[in-house]
């Protein structure tokens, strides 16, 4: 199979894995009315808390939530492999990996920025947070790059998923660290030093101060170190969750083991 | 009574599975732990009346009510792909009564969230717990156990027809999180929102755990429970056999 | 009055495909099925996989509502008297789901001899007793989790008589099985009528139909396509006699002839090991032995063999006709 086609068939895959969300009372519930809540109960908490700060929370939990698609439906993509006992004729198949697992990718990033996207824009809305006008557009870019950054984690969770039977735990727990570490409730300034330093590995940090930048009035030009950051974390984990799927496939054809993947 | 029997006995089989699945359970309890994190590192920072204890109440209870909501909605789809319901369905006992105690024994979970958010804020932002009406607040928390049970129980039925019923459930996490007092006075919301907050019976648990803690009335709080409670299972129970036969005629008892 | 009656039952399905553009399919499951048992009757459902035996027997134990027709159990009509229906039958449907994996089998029975109303001082009997009939006493403290899709099933078996129930509904209860065990759980349902039940069994083997069933109804796409005694089947069909062959190497030519000889119904070659076997069906009215063996002179031939008609020649008649 030749890259581009192998692109969009492993697209086609995820896709029909992503239908399984596409399904109205599975994507309203958890990727429309849930993000929507996890914005509302932040920025009142910030406001009980004496803290008046909605936007800080807004761009903090739009951004963090697109971990729910990016961790879940990623892992739904090369477990539901394992399901369907498809996984090992994949690995033992000469496709390339790239173009395989990137073109599965494409959907649920593209679901992630939409998620992020939206529940930004109603977050705003319900709260009355009025961004700058120019900001927008650079939002939008950066929602994008998180999104990407995201599904990067997302294919190594995935990974690692194939490894661990009670995956759904670990991707919850993942996305409990997302909600602490990457600032998006807390400034990162307020963390002991020591979580800062993971803070800055992490994807989705780096994105949600961008976008608290864009809408405090800041240029798009003051942000792209941040954004280029970002890709840069993005594509470190595309590549760790690649390198350990490479590793398992290995490991299962040593082992005969790709059947217990 | 037999029906007593029956409730007791179903609590005490559904509690011993859940007991089994530890994994299951962590993540339960550790979950929630994220929120209570940020919520600390929240009312900490922030300029407020309200102590780091209040904010370690809230959290716990939302821990509690997690255990409820996200398996509750769920409970029916574990059963489907067990092949139980069906199995649970074809016994003579009026099903509702069979629910009941599945949803109270996930709510009893609830329990170890709570100690555990608790300890979690003794340990490590050092939030005493001060018990201002002890025994209000011992019978507090089983009162809480039930009516959440019971809430879950409401849920449980009117999501028996979904399929995907494990979605519907989690759905209601975060809106009881919010508009239940747990971390924001309802005194910060629209006028409207109010009426909702008092027919969930999460908001009177709280405030019942809260007020025995920090000080106030916890007993009218506790009738509420009570009286809440009741009301979820009455109309539970007569929703239930109209529900059932929907699920009847579009097959959806199984998964085949 | 008989004990089961089930009128002109029909079942379709809707399901959806697609996800774009949802479709709905409609899927007639059950188009037609009418029969009644007597008391303490043996009767047998009989079909291959998807003729609707499984949904026959849900509508029967008020786990789907008929989209048309009516049944009843002990008089009680099974969609506006569910309560009492579930009260009086006790249902086995086979497989590895529908116990409480992290339950020991002890736990599933007590649990479910609660829910089936089972008074508190007769359980702990029931159940010890039950667990012998099912041969599971030793095991029954074990999480099902560990349990063989053998111990599962006869779990099944004990749950379904737990209340010791007046019917009792057995959907497929031997697949799966080993040949011991199926044999022992055949037995088993053999004792149940002795008891005075009366059984409903779903089957997909014939020779099982044919040996515990008092009556069979044959159930192909969905409809009711012959009932009887397994005689009464047998004879029903045209099947004449059958003389089996063993042969080693028969021209084509040969086997062509013995077609057309008069009285011959069929001829079919089966390869067995080292040899064949030629099987003539013939006309139950005629003996044509001797004719086959002249023809076969020159060829190599071991054993000569006649055999009755089989339930299976007439199932399989009446299955293939629709």
């Amino acid at each position: 199979m030749n890259s581009v086609r192998l692109f969009f068939v492993g697209g086609l895959t995820s896709y029909r894995a992503l239908f399984y969300w596409l399904s109205p009372t599975i994507y309203i519930p958890s990727l429309i009315v849930a993000p929507i809540f996890q914005i509302l109960l932040f920025a009142y908490i910030g406001r009980s808390a004496g803290l008046q700060s909605d936007v800080f929370y807004v761009t903090g939990n739009a951004i963090q939530y697109a971990a729910i698609p990016c961790l879940f439906a990623m892992s739904q993509t090369v477990s539901g492999e394992r399901f369907q006992n498809t996984l090992s004729a994949i690995l033992v198949s000469p496709a390339k990996r790239f173009p395989l697992f990137v073109g599965r990718a494409l959907p649920v990033m593209g679901n992630a920025a939409f998620v992020s996207a939206f529940s930004f824009a109603a977050g705003c809305i319900i709260l009355g947070v009025t961004l700058p006008a120019g900001s927008i557009p650079g939002l939008a870019v950066v929602i994008l790059v998180a999104a990407f950054s995201c599904t990067g984690l997302g294919l190594t969770n995935a990974a690692v998923s194939l490894r661990v039977r009670e995956n759904a735990v670990l991707s919850n727990v993942i996305f409990g660290f997302l909600l602490i570490f990457t600032g998006a409730n807390v400034p990162i300034s307020e963390l002991p030093g020591w979580m800062q330093d993971v803070s800055h590995v992490l994807p989705l940090t780096h994105a949600i101060q961008a976008a608290r930048d864009l809408a405090a009035g800041e240029p798009f030009s003051d942000v792209t170190g941040l954004l280029a950051t970002e890709l840069g974390i993005g594509f470190t984990y595309l590549a760790g969750g690649l390198v350990l799927l490479r590793l398992f496939e290995w490991q299962g054809r040593k082992y005969a083991t790709l059947e217990q993947l | 009574m037999k029906t007593l029997r029956l409730l007791g006995i179903g609590w005490l089989f559904h509690f011993k599975m859940i007991m089994r699945s530890a994994f299951d359970g962590i993540g339960q309890v550790i979950y929630p732990l994220f929120f209570a994190t940020v919520a600390f590192f929240v009312f900490r920072a922030g300029d407020s009346p309200r102590t780091l204890l209040y904010a370690s109440l809230g959290a716990a209870v939302m821990g509690m009510w997690s255990a409820t909501s996200t398996t509750a909605g769920s409970a029916m789809q574990r059963e489907r792909w067990q092949g139980t319901l069906e199995a649970l369905v074809a016994t003579p006992t009026n099903f509702a009564l069979i629910l009941l105690p599945v949803t109270i024994a996930m709510a009893t979970i609830g329990i170890y969230s709570l100690v555990a958010t608790l300890l979690w804020g003794r340990l490590l932002f050092g939030i005493q717990l001060t018990l201002v009406h002890p025994l209000l607040f011992v019978l507090s928390i089983p009162a809480t156990v039930l009516t959440f049970g019971a809430l879950g129980f409401l849920f449980a039925v009117c999501f028996v027809r979904f399929r995907a019923a494990w979605a519907l459930g989690n759905m209601f996490e975060y809106p009881v999180w919010l508009i239940c007092g747990f971390l924001v006075p309802l005194s910060f919301f629209p006028y409207w929102v109010r009426p909702i907050s008092w027919i969930l019976a999460p908001t009177w648990g709280m405030n019942a755990i809260r007020e025995s803690s920090l000080g106030g009335s916890p007993l009218p709080d506790l009738l509420m429970c009570f009286a809440l409670g009741t009301a979820y299972i009455a109309l539970g129970f007569l929703v239930m056999d109209r529900l059932l036969r929907a699920a009847r005629e579009r097959a959806a008892l199984s998964l085949t | 009055m008989a004990v089961v009656e089930a009128h002109d039952l029909r079942r379709v399905y809707k399901t959806h495909t697609g996800t774009i553009r949802r479709r709905v399919k409609e899927i007639e499951a059950v188009k037609s099925v009418s029969f009644q048992i007597e008391k303490g009757e043996l009767f047998g459902l009989l079909g291959p996989n998807g003729a609707g035996k499984t949904t026959t027997i849900k509508m029967l134990i008020t786990l789907l509502i008929p989209t048309s027709g009516h049944a009843s159990v002990l008089g009680h009509d099974v969609v506006k008297d569910p309560r009492e229906v579930r009260k009086r039958i006790g249902y086995v449907f086979g497989g590895e789901r529908g116990v409480y994996e992290r339950l020991s089998g002890y736990d599933n029975l007590r649990y479910f001899a609660e829910l089936y109303g089972v008074p508190p001082k007769v359980q702990k009997p029931r159940i010890e007793e039950l667990l012998e009939l099912v041969g599971l006493k030793g095991r029954e403290h074990e999480r099902t989790e560990g349990y063989s899709r053998g111990m599962k099933q006869r779990l099944h078996v004990a749950r379904g008589l737990l209340h010791d129930p007046e019917v009792v509904f057995l959907d497929e209860p031997t697949i799966g099985l080993d040949p011991v065990g199926a044999r022992e759980l055949r037995a088993t349902i053999g004792t149940l009528t002795e008891a005075g039940k009366t059984i409903l069994l779903t089957t997909h083997y014939m020779f099982e139909a044919d040996a515990l069933c008092d009556r069979i109804a044959v159930i192909s796409q969905g409809e009711i396509v012959a009932e009887g005694t397994p005689a009464q089947l047998k004879s029903r069909v045209e099947s004449g006699a059958v003389t089996e062959v063993e042969v080693y190497g028969i021209p084509d030519e040969t086997v062509e002839r013995l077609r057309t000889l008069e009285g011959v119904l069929s001829v079919w070659i089966e390869e067995r090991d080292q040899a064949q076997v030629l099987s003539v069906q013939t006309r139950a009215d005629v003996q044509l032995t001797a004719a086959i063996l002249g023809h076969l002179n020159g060829s190599n031939v071991g054993r000569v063999s006649h055999r009755e008609p089989t339930l299976e020649d007439a199932y399989v008649a009446l299955v293939k006709d629709e």
